[in-house]
């Protein structure tokens, strides 16, 4: 078994943070969501993976993960250029994929359980592909599926008037090598892509069994700010955390925190779990950090207050406020404009910001 | 419809016919390789049935 990590796409709905970097570049609980793909990939003994590469951020994906030794797998890259489709960027991966049966995983998605049980269902029998999904209560809005008792796939419909199920399709496949000669027949769509989906029910149409798996924990597809923030959450409430870093006495903290070894609470700062706090950042006195909070490295909080937030790293956030469900790009600062005159708010704003004053 | 790709012979990176058409000669994508990659290293055929149906690999 193999695996084919989906990394393209312009990340639009993440702007202005992906005006500068890739969307799978975006940290959850300070971890690049491409990386929890790499994990879960390696947790289900693939160790062979063609990361999927699209036009943006090709160099920073390549530089994060390299050839995947740090861990423990082999990355071959694909450069697939154009975004002409999820079945077209599983055409590219052939070569690669040779005679091996293969797991498709969306490198801006994260499941709580991983792919092993979608892969061992796949293999329980003999199948052209396998696909997750999930009971959602807007069927309508997603591709859905038809299943009879035994979790064979009898039919595929993209966003349908009159659902047959609420059985969504949540973007993970497992495939066996057929798929490519069907990608080989395919047409491009309304949209001039080539479409997964087609792909799949072709297979079907062939007399290919198709197997599906139902996920009973959380999936995430992080592609919208709030979903990051969504991700980020679910993720602090799973994961364990371990406090490394210096807890000055004079401090106050409760719950359950992640703390680098470089990374300071200081006398006079409040931190309630839980929470994430990368390298060299400092928690000063003044600073209440609340729960679902991640604030990346290299970052200096003073006064403010802040909970359920990302900060992605390198920030300097010394306004005496409250910030809440905010996502703050690499390098942004919030600084007090207490003593300057004329008073007022000094903005310098990026592109696609969104501020709420 | 088709899928065309050319492998990289000294880092492996394997890159679809678009990229290489639309750049006719390139450096490799291939993180810190030094390759250079043209379209024509993609075989004849493949490169012909490319050209002759070049608008389904725009977008």
């Amino acid at each position: 078994m193999k695996g084919v990590l989906l990394s393209g796409g312009t990340g639009s709905r993440l702007r202005p943070i992906t005006h500068t970097g890739p969307k799978q570049l975006v940290p959850v609980a300070n971890k690049p969501v491409i990386e929890y793909a790499i994990e879960d990939l390696k947790a289900a003994d693939i160790t062979e993976i063609g990361v999927v590469l699209g036009h943006k951020g090709r160099d920073e994906i390549q530089e994060l993960l390299g050839n995947g030794s740090k861990y423990g797998v082999d990355i071959t890259y694909i450069v697939q250029g154009n975004p002409l489709g999820l079945a077209h960027a599983v055409g590219c991966a052939r070569e690669f994929v040779g005679d091996s049966d293969f797991v498709v995983y969306l490198g801006d998605n994260m499941l709580r359980h991983g792919v092993l049980d979608l892969i061992e269902s796949f293999q329980s029998g003999e199948y052209g592909a396998g696909i997750a999904l999930q009971e959602v209560s807007n069927p309508e809005a997603f591709g859905v599926a038809d299943v009879d008792e035994h979790g064979t796939v009898t039919g595929l419909v993209e966003k349908p008037d009159d659902p047959p199920s609420n059985l969504a399709l949540i973007g993970m496949y497992v495939f066996s090598p057929v798929v490519f000669d069907v990608i080989e027949r395919l047409e491009p769509s309304w949209r001039g892509e080539l479409e997964i989906t087609d792909a799949i029910q072709l297979l079907l149409d062939d007399g290919h069994a198709i197997d599906s798996h139902v996920v009973t924990g959380w999936w995430k597809d992080t592609g919208k700010p709030k979903d990051i923030l969504e991700a980020n959450r679910l993720v602090l409430e799973d994961k364990e955390l371990n406090t490394v870093g210096v807890i000055e006495s004079g401090a106050t903290t409760d719950g359950r925190i992640e703390l680098a070894k470089s990374a300071v609470i200081e006398d006079g700062a409040v931190v309630r779990g839980p929470v994430s706090i990368a390298e060299n950042t400092t928690i000063k006195k003044g600073v209440y950090v609340g729960p679902y909070t991640s604030i990346g490295a290299d970052s200096t909080l003073e006064d403010i207050h802040i909970e359920n937030s990302v900060v992605i790293g390198g920030s300097e956030i010394t306004a005496n406020g409250r910030i809440v469900d905010s996502l703050l790009g690499r390098n942004a600062n919030v600084k007090s404009a207490e003593d300057l005159l004329p008073e007022g708010r000094r903005l310098i704003v990026g592109e696609n910001s969104q501020l709420k004053l | 419809m088709r899928v065309i790709t050319h492998t990289c012979p000294i880092c492996g990176t394997i890159v679809a016919a678009n990229v290489l058409e639309n750049n006719r000669v390139m450096k490799c994508p291939g993180f810190r390789c030094q390759e250079v990659l043209r379209f024509e290293d993609v075989d004849r055929d493949a490169r012909e049935h490319f050209l002759e149906n070049l608008d389904r690999y725009q977008i």
